[in-house]
């Protein structure tokens, strides 16, 4: 197996790819600032739940032995086998004011979305970073 | 591919930067031409520019970019100032003025100024956000 196709990879992917597109779209919203009739766009909200949440096979700690302990949570463990994420759609921002020329960008509104979009990315890229660390802990490579 | 979406959003923040320069340089020529009378007697002065912007699909890069369109000329009237002494006074003595307001140019000018400072921002975010992807292969 692939190191890219570990489920919590993956899914860092897919979001690192969602905030990617993001910023294009928030990209266009800022060069068309001044354009008339344009109206803002934003892309719908990547459920970062429905990956996780996804049924996969239950995976629950067995007793094999006499002394061990059962799971405290029997048949309610989740795998992080990751689902499609859903969302990522281009869909029309709603919108705090349109003014008389038919544009609907708010530069203050963009910034913020950019700043945020900006942090998730440092996030996950952070979380990307620390899991492969994990990896390199777990080869002994220290 | 994420990285690719990132180079996009800086080309479509750099069509931004060209547009709004381009609306600068229309700014600049109003101000300039803000004297700029005839000198054929009765004659039109200089006539106001507006630029104006199209949004445009790239397909090349496969996003919007904003690309600066032909500019307009302001309808509005232009005044008339009493000087018969002047080359383009009219038979009463007037000659027409330019319809530039300053005051009009100065606002206008500020908010090409602040969309521009935004696709700067955006650049800069785009960039670090490519940095920050590059990073993880560090260490």
């Amino acid at each position: 197996m692939a190191i890219g196709d570990l489920p919590i990879l993956d899914m860092m992917k897919q979001r690192l790819h969602w905030l990617g597109q993001r910023q294009r779209v928030l990209a266009e919203n800022v060069a068309n600032a001044n354009t008339p009739g344009y109206a803002a766009r934003d892309l719908k909200d990547l459920d970062f739940g429905a990956m996780v949440k996804r049924n996969g096979p239950v995976m629950t700690p067995v007793a094999t032995q006499a002394g061990h302990i059962g799971s405290p949570v029997a048949g309610r463990g989740r795998s992080f086998e990751p689902g499609q994420a859903t969302g990522g759609g281009v869909v029309k921002a709603p919108d705090f004011e349109t003014s008389p020329s038919g544009n609907s960008v708010v530069l203050e509104d963009q910034m913020i979305k950019i700043s945020q979009t900006q942090m998730d990315y440092q996030t996950v890229t952070g979380l990307y970073a620390k899991s492969l660390g994990l990896i390199r802990i777990a080869l002994g490579r220290e | 591919m994420s990285a690719m979406d990132l180079i996009k959003s800086m080309m479509v923040a750099a069509s931004g930067l060209k547009a709004q320069s381009g609306r600068m340089r229309v700014i600049a020529e109003n101000i300039a031409n803000a004297d700029s009378t005839s000198r054929v007697a009765g004659g039109d002065p200089y006539r106001r520019k507006i630029a104006t912007f199209e949004d445009k699909l790239n397909r090349e890069i496969g996003a919007h970019t904003v690309k600066l369109g032909r500019p307009v000329f302001d309808k509005t009237n232009f005044q008339l100032k009493y000087m018969p002494g002047h080359p383009g006074a009219d038979e009463n003595g007037y000659v027409k003025q330019p319809n530039v307001n300053g005051m009009v140019e100065a606002m206008d000018m500020r908010e090409a100024q602040r969309s521009y400072e935004a696709n700067l921002n955006l650049i800069q975010a785009s960039r670090r956000m490519i940095s920050q992807t590059i990073d993880i292969l560090r260490k």
